[in-house]
């Protein structure tokens, strides 16, 4: 069963009066439980890809099926509620809140999915438990590396049982060590079928996963199992 | 969202800058408690005239002396007299009560101890009029009245400003200016109006007054009560025809007296107290709608600062009304703490000030209500513009926002 479903994807911009091209026809599909990368150097046109597919933008012509749905067309609010319900975001600077705890942080998802609070606290604390910081749920970003940051980001990401999970340069803030360990964590989640999509410029982190599309000028220039 | 995350958000917001919000804040809190301090100032004012006004007693008309004018000349005040009082008193088509007021301050004597008292002259229907009550002793018998004879009531505190027990006052003798007077009665306390106080008054009779004390023959004010069916028109009306009569005013010409129903007195201070109050309010007003144009730039300012932050809601899942009332929640927020502090700090210097004063206190519920809400009413209008701004943000360009 395909997660994600992308047809003849454009987006056009307009820089002033000058028109931008950032996609121009991108075509592929995502398997539920697969672990995928998508590279290219910057000014690819891969962090609008991830934005269109993360539903954080909408294409200028083409279809995009996500989960089955259509969402292409959606509105700003009905975009919001499969972010809420469909994705989890992981990005390179952790995003957290500074003044919350790593609890708070987490269930912050669920909030906006008006789940009650004592639900929220059990699955926020399972997702914490799944990335390994059961001791650390009341610490502040602050208090925690950037490794233990990002695995907070993570179980954020991961609270509202995502279709897929989408990863934008997870490893880029951190040093080569803690990054591993974040993909180690990736791969674990895979394992257990979650579908992740990873956004890199590195070809050492893509080939970690098992297919690389690589984006550039707009185009996928190849998409290859890895 | 739930209701409860746009509080807490708005509250962690408010604390992570509590020195800039409490700044932001500070017009609001100014405007509030300027409101607060000075409507209840006006209240205390008003009750403190309205209690001076009640001790007088309603439906009871006051007779001053007044001027003559002709030919749009102004003469001197023409005084009332004893006469006058009298030819009121042979009025027999109405029955009223009528009292005279001669009224002057003198030094007053026991023993060693001596105060400077106010003494007034009347006759024993001045009690029935006033509602005081001679509850030790009596009042003048007529004896007293037509022979003017060294006699007195007093007041319940003229004891003690001669330093002594009201028990021990009564059949005694005090010294008024230099003979001394026999205390026949003491009155029941009246408390404090405003102006002055009653319980501080020394009664004796007109006659008395007027040849022993004061050595003159006009009197400051004739007081007059209906006792019948007369309504208090019926009596103004008697009055004037009775005094023009003995005044010899011919037709046409105006009073050189005037009459005072002292509940449209009241009712002229309720009025002029109440503009005052609204002017007030709308002056303060002023500082709130300040006040809040400073919530709208902080807020403008905020959603700036935190464009990454909306864009990470955005992006879990937070619609474009979850921003918004999240934004509005923490104007509206502000200016309520700014109103609640506003109202602490304004009731304090009433407080305060009304204590120095021993003004009554009269603390107007609705002016708090009023002015929190207003408060929050002006975190309401001036957050929706930046609230509108942050829910309208592009989630994908305000998460790469540094």
């Amino acid at each position: 069963m395909n997660v994600i479903e992308v047809k003849e994807l454009e987006k056009t911009y307009y820089v002033g009066d000058i028109e931008v091209k950032a996609l121009r026809g991108v075509t592929f599909d995502i398997q539920k439980s697969q672990f995928s990368a998508i590279m290219g150097p910057s000014g690819s046109g891969k962090s609008t890809l991830m934005h269109i597919i993360g539903c954080l933008d909408t294409p200028s012509k083409g279809e995009y099926n996500l989960n089955g749905e259509n969402v292409a067309k959606m509105s700003d609010d009905q975009l919001a509620k499969i972010r809420n319900k469909e994705i989890g975001f992981v990005f390179q600077k952790f995003h957290l809140l500074p003044r919350n705890t790593a609890l708070e942080n987490v269930m912050l998802p669920l909030k906006y999915a008006n789940i009650g609070r004592l639900e929220r606290s059990e699955k926020a604390k399972e997702a914490l438990a799944q990335v390994g910081l059961s001791d650390r749920i009341d610490h502040k970003p602050s208090e925690l590396s950037g490794g233990q940051q990002q695995r907070v980001a993570i179980a954020r990401a991961l609270v509202n049982s995502p279709a897929i999970l989408f990863a934008d340069e997870p490893t880029g803030n951190l040093d080569s060590k803690t990054g591993e360990e974040v993909m180690t964590l990736l791969h674990k989640l895979n394992n257990n079928g979650q579908t992740i999509v990873l956004i890199t410029h590195e070809k050492d982190i893509a080939v970690q996963t098992q297919r690389t599309i690589f984006i550039r000028d707009g185009k996928i220039e190849s998409d290859t199992i890895n | 969202m739930l209701a409860e995350e746009s509080l807490t958000s708005a509250f962690d917001a408010i604390k992570a800058n509590l020195l800039r919000s409490i700044l932001t804040a500070l017009a609001i809190i100014i405007g509030t408690a300027a409101v607060i301090a000075l409507v209840s100032i006006g209240g205390s004012a008003q009750k403190a005239i309205e209690n001076s006004i009640s001790d007088m007693g309603s439906q009871v008309l006051s007779v001053v002396p007044g001027q003559k004018e002709k030919n749009g000349v102004k003469s001197a005040f023409i005084p009332l007299k004893l006469g006058d009082v009298r030819a009121l008193e042979n009025e027999k088509n109405i029955s009223w009560k009528i009292a005279p007021e001669m009224r002057g301050n003198k030094q007053v004597k026991y023993i060693s101890e001596n105060a400077n008292l106010p003494i007034v002259g009347t006759t024993s229907d001045y009690f029935s009029i006033y509602g005081i009550e001679v509850n030790q002793g009596n009042v003048f018998t007529e004896n007293d009245l037509i022979n003017g004879k060294k006699v007195a009531i007093i007041g319940s505190d003229v004891a003690k400003e001669l330093g002594t027990n009201k028990k021990d006052l009564l059949f005694k003798n005090i010294v008024i200016g230099d003979s001394s007077y026999r205390v026949i009665g003491i009155a029941e306390p009246k408390g404090s109006g405003g102006w002055d106080n009653p319980d501080e008054r020394i009664f004796v009779p007109v006659i008395t007054a007027s040849e022993r004390i004061f050595g003159r023959i006009w009197i400051n004010m004739i007081v007059v009560k209906s006792a019948g069916e007369f309504s208090l028109p019926q009596v103004m009306i008697a009055i004037e025809r009775i005094l023009r009569r003995t005044h010899d005013i011919s037709p046409g010409e105006d009073n050189d007296f005037r009459v005072y129903d002292w509940s449209e007195v009241k009712q002229l201070q309720k009025e002029t107290t109440n503009i005052l109050t609204t002017m007030i309010a709308g002056i303060a007003s002023i500082s709130l709608l300040v006040g809040g144009i400073g919530v709208m730039n902080i807020m403008l300012v905020s959603v700036t600062e935190r464009t990454r932050e909306i864009g990470l809601r955005k992006a879990l899942g937070a619609t474009q009304q979850d921003i918004l009332i999240q934004f509005i929640v923490e104007a509206i927020l502000l200016c309520i703490i700014g109103g609640l502090i506003g109202v602490v700090l304004g009731s304090a210097i009433y407080f305060s000030i009304a204590s120095y004063q021993e003004w009554p206190i009269v603390m107007p519920l609705s002016a708090i209500i009023g002015s929190v809400t207003f408060s929050a009413l002006v975190g309401l209008f001036f957050g929706i513009w930046p609230a509108r701004r942050a829910a309208k943000l592009d989630p994908a360009v305000a998460l790469l926002y540094e």
